[in-house]
């Protein structure tokens, strides 16, 4: 199951990290922030080679530029798996799964591409707020209540 | 990656496990040969320079037995676990070949010691230990005899070993043989021992010493040490080529089985003979031999024998071995692919200690003078990664070979069989060959690049990942190969490095974290270190900050039986740039990147490890930094919380604003708290007003406008203005403020002590402050200090020291909300002096006025009008500077010409006591005079031309006949002399000089005289600037002293009037005198003559004054000269005659009015100055331009007596009249007329029955020159007793001409128009002449 979900800036400032756990203690919540910042490096990376490799084929594929949003397993620990994904304006949403929970162990690749979609799509909601200034921390509580909805019943 | 089939033929732990990662392994030690190097014995001091030259051999070539040059590469370790030697038959380049030890000596015992030491090493690792060196620094250089070098040890070793390989070893071809002997024989100790000096003591060593040994001192440089490790590499090769060459020779079938060290047990009871079991014998075999092939420089034909291996095991589900088959095939690949792999070293560190050692330098100019192709390819050089662009695997024909001589390499080594002359005769001259070799070494290894590079076993870059992705996956098969899985994760992940497939990479080093170790703490901080160096190198910053912090907690972790914070501190140090922090505070608050909870915990964790490391200083310096970098991230709650924790800390060592070195070289920057307290405004302060200098020379302005729409680009002010140039100047040595404000943000007390200005330029000599700021109140503090130099200053900030920190707050490193200019910059002029004024006002009670600092001080001074009295002012200088220049200005409301008659002081005489020294005092005297204009016009109108003159009640003209003043021409000859205001028309609109100011109507104009029945305030301000010092030239400074004159009104004159005195040449001024004050007045109107009046009382007075000269140019000019210009300059435009000027004046001059106020005793003068005169009252004030001479019966007529006669007596009265004019008269007509006074002002002149006259009553002169004198004479008869009077005038027809005209009347006589029957001006005789007529 989805034990953390994260809204990362494109200057990789984090605007949301939201977790269900059984606590939620500044210790949880500071490891789930280690989780998903160690992930940005992989997840950088990932970017750059994809881009690399737009730029090196868009000789033939200039139409069909729409790289897959979802990056995919970023990288897992002995306890979480890390799922990446980004939007075309380079907002990173992560999504973390817990590998040691009965129902996260063999999670699908599928489902969590639609978790992470789902999470877009209330991504972009929360910031269609006209008081939203973009870069901003995302302190909407209904987008909180909404992703941990997701998180809980989705995934 | 892990199979998912794990352990299958794992066993318990426990036994034979390889415990020791060594996770600094790459690929291309696979074909290393394994060297230790030990320091043993005393500690050397120079063995790290050793251990480096040392390292630097790492290549050396040797021409095999076969021509064919081969290129060997040896890794030194300084440590190596025996039971990693066990490994040795799973993958040969494990196995420790060789033994340098390096050792200190001083006497036998010792020397004896380092040998057993030495025999122990060898002993210890003597399972695959070929051959060894000793390296011996003794206390003389001396070689201690030895017995002959033999390579018994070797052979011993050999045949204990391995005697199955005895025989094969005596069977080596002869050409080997010889390379050996010609190996052996090389003179590498008779060169030591010839350039050794001769012995003076004899060590020996130890009989069971049998080592090649090489005999130094301590500092010998140790010229040979390079030469002599080539050899070692040179014998330790020929070893492994025949161990190759042996195994290649073996025969398949018979072939024993080689076990990995866990694998013992596994085959016990196994039919070895299956064919199974066969054939994993023979592909564990080709394996072993794969392995040796790579070790000796055969890397092509080992790509063959990986891949043969490989194939055979495969087939055999030998996994482990087949593992090591594919990364064997891995490593083999990568190192032709990567030569660069193979430069461990950084060249640039290489070059400059070419430089830096000379025998190094020698050697290579003896060998390899030119130097050029290596520093070339030194620039030249482009390893894969440094490139980002370029693809990860170039294809190996892109690698061109950089040098002629790698081309001759690989053109032989593309001959294999070939012995062509040229390497039979590089065979033959093996010994050049090698010291040859040893120089290459230090080259970069040039690009080999064997023609097989076309190999087909060859794995491209994508290969070599996905095989040591395989190799891998069946490693983990096995539980006890954790650690070769290890290792082989950390060389793929090194290789994908290489490959700039930081994917790749990471997934490898990810799969490091899997393994299942059982490891020592102190190996899990080096693998989590290990791991965080590779992240770092492929831009994981973030990933590498994760590994070393989890490291850092691992040394400190409860596990952990010897916590290192040291090492943990230096740990969270290093993982700062994956968390985006910077040591710089500023920079982490300008770009406010990373995640913030993160980078708190982490600074939080790095305190702790900071303060436990015993470094109070840094615990407090991180606190700082915490708290500063954070603060907006952080709580109100945590604000207290970490704010009370720095106090703590700092209370262990005071936080300062510089630089923390660490032990390693890091420089810690300093942190300062610019929020605590936080400051909202900051604003230096000009001086205070006395003490500001002001330019010396004003300059004029800009010009009238004050606002412009109009620019003029280049002329523009504002351009050139320098943001932060303040307008106003501070002055040496003077105390100057800066006004800040600050908050206090934090909810307890702060108390912030020492705070100063920052500065720079100039020397500053600040003041330090210390406040006490409540939570959440702003408050203003002045900060203040010295500049002590001239020049400009700049301000910078300032420093405060809170919370046991003392911080530097710059402007321009303060917190965004509040912007401040980076600096201020003030200039800074040359001290001036300061002084004290102290005021005393001499006669009124001495008002003793102390003025310290010139601030607000005011004198006040009341006077009458009239009064007069002395201001004296003490300057004291109290600086340290002279007073050279000192100027008094005297400022008021007042117009500048009455302000100079009230106060007056002499220039000069302040002149005369420049220059004041230092605490010196000078007195300007200063005299104030109540000036006033003591003639009240009571609001007079411009209309009424002479409202005060008294001819409504005044007997001015007394038996005077004119009936109307206004129309009666004036019969008054003018006199060209006194003429002062020439041209301007005599017709007068307005009395006096006072008119002149009628225009300004508005009551702030200034005060040109006083009303002299109104009291007036007089604020003056004496304007004292004064300079001194270097900068006298250029700017003064300014005291302002206030003095407040209080003139009350005294005396006043409301009405005057002249009249005629008994004397023709005297007159009486006769005065209406008020007495305004509360006081009686003794009014002295004459030097004897006085009256009293009392307090608000009236008087008249008659004041007898001599009358107005004729001909009083002359007078006037001398006496009132200034009085008149002064009139003339004030009364501009103004149509007062000169004439009446001059009578004017001449009343003024000669009256001279003293008042005493009896109680108060105080005295006082009046003056009529500025009185106006009516044409009338002029006649009688001046002298009569005519002479008169009246006489009755003979008997002259003095005036205002009185003759007495009876009726009908006859009475002769002769009249004679003289022309005192400059020139003659015409047309004169003199007439006596009778007359009787009523005394009510009405005069009859209807006296025909009264009297009767014998003689013209009337005659008229037709001339009277200049000078002459004419005489009438009548008599008369009064027939009734009465009193008479005789009017007695003279007239004239001439046209009324005055000054000019008349001037030019005289000159051009034909011009003027006698106009007959006008009576232009009339002169009387005055008084009348009065006879009383009796019975």
């Amino acid at each position: 199951m989805a034990v953390c979900v994260a809204v990362i800036g494109k200057d990789n400032s984090p605007l949301y990290i939201g977790g269900v756990g059984n606590d939620t203690s500044t210790d949880n919540e500071l490891s789930r922030q280690w989780l998903v910042h160690t992930a940005l490096d992989a997840l950088e990376e990932r970017l750059a080679t994809s881009n690399s490799n737009t730029t090196n084929s868009n000789t033939n594929n200039t139409r069909t530029d729409l790289r897959d949003l979802y990056l995919g397993l970023l990288y897992s620990t002995d306890t979480h798996k890390i799922y990446g994904y980004v939007t075309n304006t380079r907002i990173k949403l992560v999504l973390v799964t817990s590998s040691t929970s009965p129902s996260g162990s063999n999670i699908r690749d599928a489902e969590v591409r639609t978790a992470l979609r789902r999470l877009h799509a209330l991504y972009a909601d929360a910031i269609c707020n006209p008081f939203h200034l973009p870069g901003d921390q995302i302190t909407s509580s209904k987008f909180d209540k909404q992703v941990k909805n997701l998180m809980l019943n989705n995934v | 990656m892990r199979s998912s089939v794990s352990y299958i033929l794992s066993h318990a732990p426990g036994e034979s496990v390889m415990s020791h990662p060594d996770y600094g392994q790459h690929a291309q030690h696979h074909a290393c040969l394994l060297v230790l190097v030990k320091g043993i014995g005393g500690m050397l001091k120079n063995f790290n320079k050793l251990w480096e030259r040392i390292q630097k051999v790492n290549n050396i070539k040797v021409t095999d037995s076969s021509g064919q040059v081969r290129d060997i590469w040896v890794r030194y370790v300084r440590d190596y676990p025996v039971e990693n030697n066990d490994w040795g038959d799973f993958q040969t380049h494990r196995r420790l070949l060789g033994l340098i030890t390096l050792s200190k000596f001083t006497n036998q015992i010792e020397l004896n010691e380092v040998c057993r030491v030495h025999e122990s090493l060898k002993v210890k690792y003597s399972n695959t230990l070929y051959d060894s060196r000793a390296f011996m620094f003794g206390p003389i250089s001396k070689k201690p005899e030895q017995e002959p070098e033999t390579y018994s040890v070797f052979e011993d070793d050999k045949t204990s070993k391995e005697n199955s390989s005895l025989g094969e070893k005596f069977s080596l071809p002869s050409d080997q043989a010889d390379s050996l002997s010609s190996a052996e024989s090389y003179p590498h100790s008779a060169s030591s021992s010839t350039s050794l000096p001769v012995q003076e003591e004899n060590f020996t060593t130890p009989s069971n010493f049998k080592t090649h040994a090489m005999f130094y001192s301590e500092n010998d440089p140790v010229p040979d040490l390079e030469q002599n490790v080539a050899d070692l590499i040179n014998s330790l090769f020929w070893v492994v080529e025949s161990k190759r060459l042996e195994r290649s020779r073996e025969k398949i079938e018979k072939v024993s089985l080689l076990l990995a060290p866990f694998e013992k047990k596994d085959f016990v009871g196994l039919d070895m003979e299956s064919r199974n079991n066969k054939k994993r014998c023979m592909g564990r075999v080709t394996k072993n031999l794969a392995d040796l092939t790579l070790q000796s420089g055969l890397i092509a034909d080992s790509l063959n024998l990986y891949h043969n291996a490989a194939e055979i095991l495969k087939s055999v589900n030998d996994w482990l071995w087949l593992a090591a088959a594919k990364e064997g095939l891995c490593a083999a690949s990568a190192i032709l692919l990567y030569p660069n792999l193979r430069n461990p070293t950084p060249l640039q560190r290489n070059a400059s200690l070419q430089e830096s050692s000379p025998n190094k330098t020698k050697s290579l100019s003896l060998f390899q003078p030119n130097i050029d192709p290596f520093r070339k390819y030194k620039l030249t050089s482009s390893p894969l990664r440094s490139s980002k662009t370029s693809s990860p695997v170039n294809p190996p024909s892109e690698l061109t070979p950089s040098s002629s001589e790698s081309l001759e390499t690989s053109s032989r080594q593309s001959e294999t069989d070939n012995a062509d002359t040229e390497s039979l005769a590089s065979s033959s001259d093996i010994e050049y060959q090698s010291q040859k070799s040893f120089y290459m070494s230090d080259h970069p290894s040039i690009p080999r690049q064997p023609s097989q590079i076309n190999n087909q076993y060859l794995l491209n870059g994508e290969e070599i990942a996905e095989k040591y992705r395989k190799a891998i996956i069946h490693y983990s098969k096995y539980q006890n190969a954790g650690i070769i899985e290890t290792e082989a994760c950390f060389k793929a992940a090194r290789i994908a490095v290489e490959q700039n497939n930081s994917l790749h990479a990471s997934s490898f080093l990810q799969n490091v974290i899997f393994i299942n170790l059982t490891l020592s703490e102190q190996e899990k901080i080096q693998r989590f270190d290990t791991l965080a160096e590779l992240y770092k190198e492929i831009g994981f910053l973030r990933k590498a900050a994760f590994c070393q912090r989890l490291a850092a907690t691992r040394q400190v972790s409860p596990n952990n039986p010897n916590p290192d914070w040291q090492r943990c501190y230096y740990l969270m140090l290093h993982s700062f740039p994956g968390h985006r922090l910077s040591l710089d505070p500023n920079y982490v608050i300008q770009h406010q990147v990373g995640w913030p909870a993160l980078q708190i915990q982490l600074l939080q964790e790095i305190v702790v490890a900071a303060r436990r490391m015993g470094h109070p200083a840094l615990a407090t310096r991180h606190m700082t930094f915490l708290l500063q970098t954070m603060w907006p991230h952080l709580s109100r709650q945590e604000h207290r919380d970490l704010a009370i924790q720095l106090q703590a800390l700092s209370a262990q060592c005071e936080g300062g604003p510089v630089p923390l070195v660490l032990e390693t070289g890091e420089v810690i920057p300093p942190a300062n708290l610019t929020h605590v307290p936080r400051c909202t405004s900051f604003l230096p302060r000009p001086p205070p007003a006395p003490r500001a200098p002001h330019p010396l020379n004003a300059k004029p302005n800009q010009g009238p406008f004050i606002f412009t729409p109009i620019h003029f680009g280049s002329l523009e002010r504002k351009a050139n203005k320098d943001e932060g140039k303040m307008e106003y100047l501070w002055v040496e040595d003077d105390i100057c403020e800066v006004q800040m404000k600050l908050t206090n943000p934090l909810p307890f007390e702060l108390k912030v002590s020492n705070m100063r200005l920052l500065t720079s330029g100039v020397v500053f000599e600040s003041i330090p402050e210390t406040i006490i700021l409540p939570p959440d109140s702003p408050t203003t503090v002045n900060l203040h200090g010295t500049p002590k130099e001239v020049g400009e200053l700049q301000i910078l900030g300032y420093s405060t020291h809170t919370l046991g920190v003392k911080s530097n707050c710059r402007l321009k490193n303060m917190p965004t909300p509040n912007k401040f200019l980076p600096s201020y910059t003030i200039e800074v002029i040359p001290s001036l002096p300061t002084i004290t004024i102290e005021t005393i006002v001499a006669p009124s009670g001495s008002v003793s006025l102390s003025s310290l600092e010139n601030v607000g001080s005011t004198t006040n001074i009341t006077l009458y009008n009239g009064e007069s009295t002395e201001c004296s002012m003490k300057i004291t200088n109290t600086s340290n500077v002279p007073i050279e220049y000192l100027d008094i200005a005297i400022q008021s409301n007042m117009d500048n010409l009455l302000q100079s008659k009230v106060f007056q002081f002499s220039n000069e005489d302040i002149q005369a006591q420049l220059p004041i020294s230092p605490n010196a005092t000078a007195t300007v005297n200063m005299k104030l005079y109540g000036e006033a204009d003591f003639l009240d016009l009571g609001g007079v109108g411009g209309e009424n031309l002479f409202p005060n003159s008294l001819t409504s009640n005044y007997p001015s003209r007394v038996g005077s006949p004119v009936p109307n003043v206004q129309s009666s021409l004036p019969t008054q000859s003018s006199n060209a002399q006194t003429s002062l205001s020439s041209g301007l028309i005599p017709n007068r609109t307005s009395g006096s000089f006072r008119s002149t100011n009628s225009h300004t109507t508005s009551w702030s104009a200034p005060i040109s005289v006083m009303p002299p029945s109104r009291g007036r305030q007089v604020e003056t301000q004496v304007i004292i600037r004064y300079s001194g010092g270097t900068g006298k030239e250029v700017h003064c400074r300014q005291s302002t002293l206030q003095i407040n004159l209080e003139l009350l009104p005294s005396v006043s004159i409301t009405h005057w009037d002249v009249l005629p005195a008994e004397i023709p040449s005297q007159l009486y001024l006769v005065l209406d005198v008020t007495n305004l004050t509360s006081e009686e007045m003794d009014f002295h109107y004459t030097p004897t003559k006085h009256i009293l009046i009392e307090s608000k009382e009236s008087c008249r007075v008659p004041v007898p004054l001599d009358r107005c000269p004729f001909n009083a140019t002359t007078k006037t000019n001398e006496d009132n000269s200034q009085d008149t210009i002064e009139c003339k300059s004030i009364g501009t435009g103004s149509s007062m005659s000169g004439l009446e000027a001059m009578c004017s004046e001449h009343v003024t001059q000669h009256v001279d009015l003293q008042w005493h106020l009896l109680h108060s005793d105080v005295r006082g003068r009046a003056s009529v100055k500025g009185i106006t005169l009516s044409q009338t009252m002029m006649d009688i004030v001046r002298m009569s331009p005519l002479n008169w001479e009246v006489s009755v019966n003979n008997q002259c007529i003095k005036p205002q007596e009185e003759f007495s006669c009876s009726a009908g007596e006859c009475l002769s009265l002769g009249v004679g009249v003289w022309n005192h004019l400059r020139r003659p008269l015409r047309h004169l007509c003199l007439s006596v007329q009778f007359y009787q006074d009523y005394n009510n002002g009405v005069h009859s002149y209807k006296l025909d029955n009264r009297l009767a006259t014998a003689g013209n009553n009337k005659v008229v002169l037709p001339s009277l020159p200049e000078s002459a004198k004419a005489y009438h004479e009548c008599t008369v008869v009064f027939l009734t007793p009465g009193e008479y009077k005789i009017d007695i005038q003279c007239s004239t027809t001439e046209p009324v001409l005055e000054d000019t005209s008349v001037l030019r009347d005289t000159d051009q006589q034909s011009s003027i128009q006698p106009c007959a029957g006008e009576v232009s001006h009339i002169w009387r005789f005055i008084p009348p002449v009065a006879i009383s007529v009796t019975d």
